[in-house]
């Protein structure tokens, strides 16, 4: 198993920590892990990404960096800078997004507006039908949103082998000190809200 | 022990392991994380290497190279724009060679994600006539650091330790102790003019023999070391990368392909006896290395002497491009061309949409009050914002160029835009002509120019924007950042006195929070002549936010807001946006990004914005 995860959002929004959480589960399972976070212009309101790549074979040797067509996942927690990120998708890639846009000043006032989430999606269908919309997130979004991964993953496992809601319940209690009641409740109503998304 | 850590990291504790004694740098991405690595590490352990940020590289280089003239060992960090200012020394300590290993770690960013040029430091590497150890993975540059240190003294050269963004900030779990190899040794300096001087053509033709002979013998260590690997010995098709690149061509390489493969991973001086046997065997090879075509001009003079009849691909021929970070693409691309077979370009998609989130200040940063206070100065005094030249300078100032500010005019390296103001002043500009530039960048190389200024009475006016922190690198510590935050073995200078100092009779300070005193004294400043200087003093939002939390924010009353968009249009700041309401829109703070700096509440003039404490006494 080969598989490469491209996470993409904007500084503040938790880009960082959902890819380490991704990252030490598949550590933790034993599987051979390289990430790469481009952050440079997180205070700044710029874009965030994360390359997750995550090898079964931990002889085989890959580079950090995705190319175009190089994602077997998708993720993105803000509108624009997921369809910026359409490139990096395979070909009948999954895509998780969810329903959050910042509007940058300038549109704001030149009034233009700004794409939605079925625009997006309707972008993404040249590319694969695999696209789950997550049309009501809770804060903070980058544990709901890991929730909601474990639950489509365990439905659709052949995507990224292994995951579940439960073993990355365990890399939370692991690995985040602050708010871990709150982080594990937001948690648990991802993975409800994934089930149901994965089930329509 | 196991350890997710960064290309960067790999390389502080690969100077660990290595044992070195004494470490300096200057921030620069992607180069950072390695002092920002070993200065943590110097904090919590009793026996460490000494460390610090230095004023800049030129003079991080020269603490390093004295240290290793000693015999310690000593490690200087940058990023490749860096290396441009240290240039000066690392040339000379080139000729006059090291005692102790002297490593000279500089990060280039093909692809420049975090901006500047996209420059080649193995171009440099050629110029000074300094061996080039690559990294290719974080482990790698583990082991590559401490084979820089070797490889150092055994030539008595100094080694630059290369690597770029892709493996600098790549993530991998690596095994090792990660703890300090002390190495027992004497500080021992004898004086030898001839090696230590530049004074007279004898010593400077000998040390350029020297030089030549330290070359050589490098090359033989990195020979004979295997340094570079070779598969699929018997061939007549080669591919041969150069650093990074190695797991890419790995991962690119079917395991059923058949092709011999070359990883250098060391690219100056040239493995000569390795690409001899590929040269005699080859009919056909091709070479993959981000940005310049260095190895290529290599090997291809190589291949001309021996009077290879074969054919070499790379960026040369115009097969391979010489911009941007490389990725399977090109990698597959070069392979097809090597087995003269058509590419198969992988399906582009079309964009259909696209957004771009432009970088501005962060909520809070005292930047936006300055490059505020300036537009409503040139506003005020009629001079116009599209008329008077503003030059910016490197950091988190040079986003005064982005709107809504759209101030600065120009961006060139470290403290240029001093000197760039007083060119333009030469040149007969009648308009007064305004440099900004930050704290730790005036530190940095923004001195001198100063003092230039001062000297031949230009006319200009300097704004030092002193948010205490060398923030846009990451917050590290500056000669002029606060005493309560420097380190402990580390005072803060004062950058008042030095401006003084330098013979500025009109300077003043001002706080860019406080719109309309800053305003009126920016004004002022605009319409004098000679050497004016203004710093704008308040703390790094960031920092200020990260010890304790902000006290009184400010609220938008969305039934006084008109949605004007007139606090939007004039600060830009990320924590404003629209929110609608049953029947109209309003402008909405977000109470999670407000600092409470109060900017927008000078843009509204109906009243509707409060900061929420005062909405209380109400």
């Amino acid at each position: 198993m080969f598989k490469s995860i491209f996470v993409t959002g904007l500084g503040g929004q938790g880009v960082i920590t959902f890819a380490k959480l991704i990252a030490g589960y598949a550590s933790d399972q034993g599987l051979k892990v390289s990430l790469f976070n481009s952050k440079g212009m997180a205070q700044r309101g710029g874009r965030v990404t994360s390359e997750i790549r995550i090898s079964s074979d931990h002889n085989f040797v890959y580079g950090a960096r995705l190319s175009a067509g190089g994602a077997d996942i998708l993720i993105g927690m803000e509108i624009g800078e997921a369809v910026n990120s359409l490139s990096f998708l395979k070909t009948g890639g999954l895509v998780l997004l969810i329903n959050h846009a910042f509007v940058p000043t300038s549109m704001i006032l030149r009034k233009e507006t700004y794409p939605s989430i079925d625009q997006v999606r309707e972008v993404f269908s040249q590319k694969t039908d695999r696209f789950f919309g997550v049309a009501e997130p809770k804060h903070p979004y980058n544990v709901f949103l890991l929730g909601v991964l474990g639950a489509i993953l365990e439905s659709l496992p052949e995507a990224l082998p292994g995951f579940t809601c439960k073993g990355l319940e365990q890399t939370i209690k692991l690995s985040l000190k602050r708010d871990l009641e709150e982080n594990l409740r937001v948690f648990q109503e991802g993975c409800v809200y994934g089930v149901q998304l994965s089930g329509s | 022990m196991k350890k997710m850590i960064i290309g960067n990291q790999a390389i502080a504790y690969g100077a660990l392991a290595a044992g070195v004694h004494v470490v300096a740098g200057y921030p620069g991405t992607p180069s950072s994380e390695v002092l920002t690595e070993l200065l943590n590490y110097a904090q919590n352990n009793p026996e460490a290497p000494y460390v610090e940020w230095s004023v800049n590289e030129k003079v991080a280089f020269e603490i390093a190279a004295g240290a290793a003239w000693t015999g310690k060992r000593a490690l200087a960090a940058m990023k490749m724009s860096g290396a441009n200012v240290a240039a000066d020394s690392i040339l000379s300590v080139a000729y006059s060679g090291t005692k102790g290993g002297l490593v000279l770690y500089i990060a280039d960013d093909p692809g420049a994600e975090a901006g500047m040029p996209e420059q080649d430091t193995r171009v440099f590497a050629l110029w000074a006539g300094l061996p080039v150890l690559e990294t290719s993975s974080p482990e790698q540059a583990y082991y590559q650091c401490q084979f820089a240190f070797e490889l150092s003294e055994a030539t008595e050269l100094p080694v630059i330790l290369r690597s770029v963004t892709s493996v600098a900030h790549a993530q991998e779990l690596i095994d090792a102790d990660f703890a300090y190899q002390h190495i027992d040794r004497e500080p021992l300096f004898k004086r030898d003019i001839f090696r230590f001087t530049k004074a007279g053509s004898a010593i400077c033709l000998d040390q350029h023999h020297s030089l030549l002979a330290r070359l050589e013998k490098a090359e033989k260590i990195i020979s004979r070391r295997n340094i570079n690997s070779m598969v699929n010995k018997e061939n007549s098709l080669f591919a041969i990368s150069a650093g990074s690149l190695k797991p890419y061509l790995i991962e690119s390489l079917p395991p059923e392909e058949g092709i011999g493969v070359v990883y250098l991973e060391s690219s100056y001086p040239l493995d000569q006896e390795l690409i001899d046997r590929v040269l005699d065997q080859a009919d056909r090879i091709v070479i993959f290395e981000e940005l310049e075509p260095v190895v290529e001009m290599l090997i291809r003079s190589q291949a001309g002497r021996k009077g290879f009849n074969g054919t070499i691909i790379g960026k040369m021929d115009g097969v391979l491009p010489r911009v941007g970070r490389y990725s399977k693409k090109e990698i597959f691309k070069g392979l097809a061309a090597l087995k003269q077979e058509s590419v198969v370009e992988e399906e582009g998609s079309k964009e259909a949409i696209t957004v771009k989130h432009p970088i501005t200040f962060c909520a809070g940063c005292p930047h936006r009050g300055t490059y505020m206070a300036l537009n409503r100065a040139l506003k005020k005094t009629k001079l116009g914002k599209k008329e008077t030249i503003v030059t910016g300078d490197i950091g988190c100032t040079i986003l005064g160029m982005n709107p809504p500010f759209d101030s600065c005019w120009t961006e060139v390296s470290m403290g240029s835009s001093i000197g760039l103001a007083q060119g333009f002043v030469s040149a007969g500009v009648e308009k007064p002509v305004v440099a900004t530039i930050g704290d730790s960048t005036f530190f940095h190389a923004g001195i001198p120019p100063l003092i230039n200024a001062v000297q031949h009475r230009a006319n200009l006016l300097l704004i030092i924007l002193d948010n205490g922190w060398t923030s846009m690198t990451g917050f590290q510590v500056n000669p002029g950042t606060e005493e309560q935050f420097q380190n402990s073995n580390t005072r803060r200078v004062s950058l008042d006195r030095i401006v003084e100092a330098m013979g500025v009779d009109y300077l003043k300070v001002i706080h860019p929070l406080e719109m309309d005193e800053a305003v009126d004294v920016i004004k002022e400043g605009l319409l004098e002549k000679g050497v004016r200087v203004i710093i704008s003093r308040e703390e790094c939002a960031i920092p200020r936010g990260r010890r304790e939390p902000w006290q009184e924010i400010y609220e938008i009353d969305p039934g006084k807001c008109t949605f004007c968009k007139s606090c939007l249009r004039e600060t830009g700041c990320p924590a404003l946006s629209v929110k609608a309401m049953e029947d109209n829109q309003v402008m909405w703070i977000d109470p999670e990004l407000c600092t409470g700096c109060g900017l927008c509440y000078t843009c509204c003039r109906f009243d509707a914005i409060h900061s929420k404490r005062e909405v209380k006494d109400v």
